[in-house]
């Protein structure tokens, strides 16, 4: 599948807009240090509202990506994974996590990123349950969202993430739900 | 000759709708717009059976020709045009990235999920979509 990838650095050379890393860093930064006050170092709360503003964004992010890229539709579930690791992390984030860990159904994978633009100069704060967050779950949220939009329910959530830990990978995994079926119309009353 | 222009998301609602050349037929509106779907939908649903994850791009009548986009994530685009006009699928796919995508998904303020029916309501999208149509070969 080096299509898909010469697709993803394709858009990321010619079609994207591109800013600062350092100011979506300083950014997506500043979006947590306020969710952590907001919810009072409600770990749990913040890690669902993450995820909720991911889903959100994914929504939409997914239409750019197809825009973009003109990509079709994918066969099967290792293409979707593809599709998000070398045309989606690349063309957003100009990032390339690897694919690892397929379950024997193909129906579950993990994200491992060995670079996280949002968590540069992250430290967690010296609270015993700070390790209940999970940093850039937002991803998590964006992944669920776009595919969702392409008729793949799944979950996604992380499983370790180097913020943490520095001696685990980040690590997202991704399981497929259900593909949905289309949506018909209501009938005539 | 270009007669109208509808798009409907992926549950089913149509979210826009504009008429050029209105032709007397249409009166009830609503009513054609479901029409339109269910035939819109009938035949890319025939056409994904007979072959693999194809969808059909025109179909023609010795009146009008109903040309069709859809997106992967099951946004569908129809154009009406009379049966002299060449393929508009490109022209609709350039509506839906350069358009619908730039103006209205990008657009915070501009809701993607319309539970109530509302519809795009953009005028950024309103104004580049009549100067797109009106640009395009065979307008009037």
């Amino acid at each position: 599948m080096s299509k898909v990838r010469s697709v993803g650095e394709e858009v990321w050379k010619h079609k994207t807009d591109k800013i600062n890393s350092e100011l979506l860093t300083l950014t997506y930064g500043s979006i947590v240090a306020q969710l952590v006050a907001d919810f009072d170092h409600d770990y749990a709360k913040v890690n669902k509202q993450l995820d909720k503003m991911g889903y959100n964004i994914g929504l939409r992010l997914i239409e750019e990506l197809l825009a973009k890229t003109g990509l079709p539709r994918c066969q099967n579930f290792r293409d979707t994974a593809e599709a998000v690791a070398k045309v989606g992390f690349k063309m957003f984030m100009n990032i390339t996590p690897t694919i690892s860990n397929w379950s024997v159904d193909s129906k579950q994978f993990s994200l491992v990123f060995t670079e996280n633009p949002l968590a540069e100069f992250v430290e967690l704060p010296d609270k015993p349950n700070a390790r209940d967050l999970w940093y850039s779950n937002i991803y998590a949220g964006v992944i669920r969202g776009a595919l969702e939009m392409v008729q793949l329910q799944v979950e996604a959530e992380f499983v370790s993430d180097a913020v943490q830990d520095p001696s685990l990978p980040t690590e997202i995994r991704v399981r497929l739900v259900k593909v949905l079926e289309d949506e018909i119309p209501p009938g005539e009353d | 000759m270009i007669y109208s222009f509808w798009m409907y998301d992926r549950h089913c609602e149509c979210i826009y709708s504009r008429d050029w050349h209105r032709s007397a037929a249409h009166e009830d509106k609503e009513d054609l717009q479901k029409l339109i779907y269910g035939s819109v939908f009938s035949l890319r649903n025939i056409t994904r059976k007979l072959s693999d994850d194809d969808a059909f791009l025109s179909f023609q009548t010795s009146k009008y020709k109903l040309h069709f986009f859809e997106s992967p994530s099951n946004l569908k685009l129809v154009l009406i045009t009379d049966p002299m006009m060449s393929d508009a699928c490109n022209a609709l796919r350039q509506i839906y990235a350069g358009l619908y995508v730039e103006y209205v998904v990008k657009n915070p303020l501009s809701p993607i999920e319309h539970p109530r029916g509302t519809g795009v309501d953009n005028d950024l999208f309103n104004m580049g979509l009549d100067s797109f149509v009106r640009s395009l070969q065979g307008f009037a």
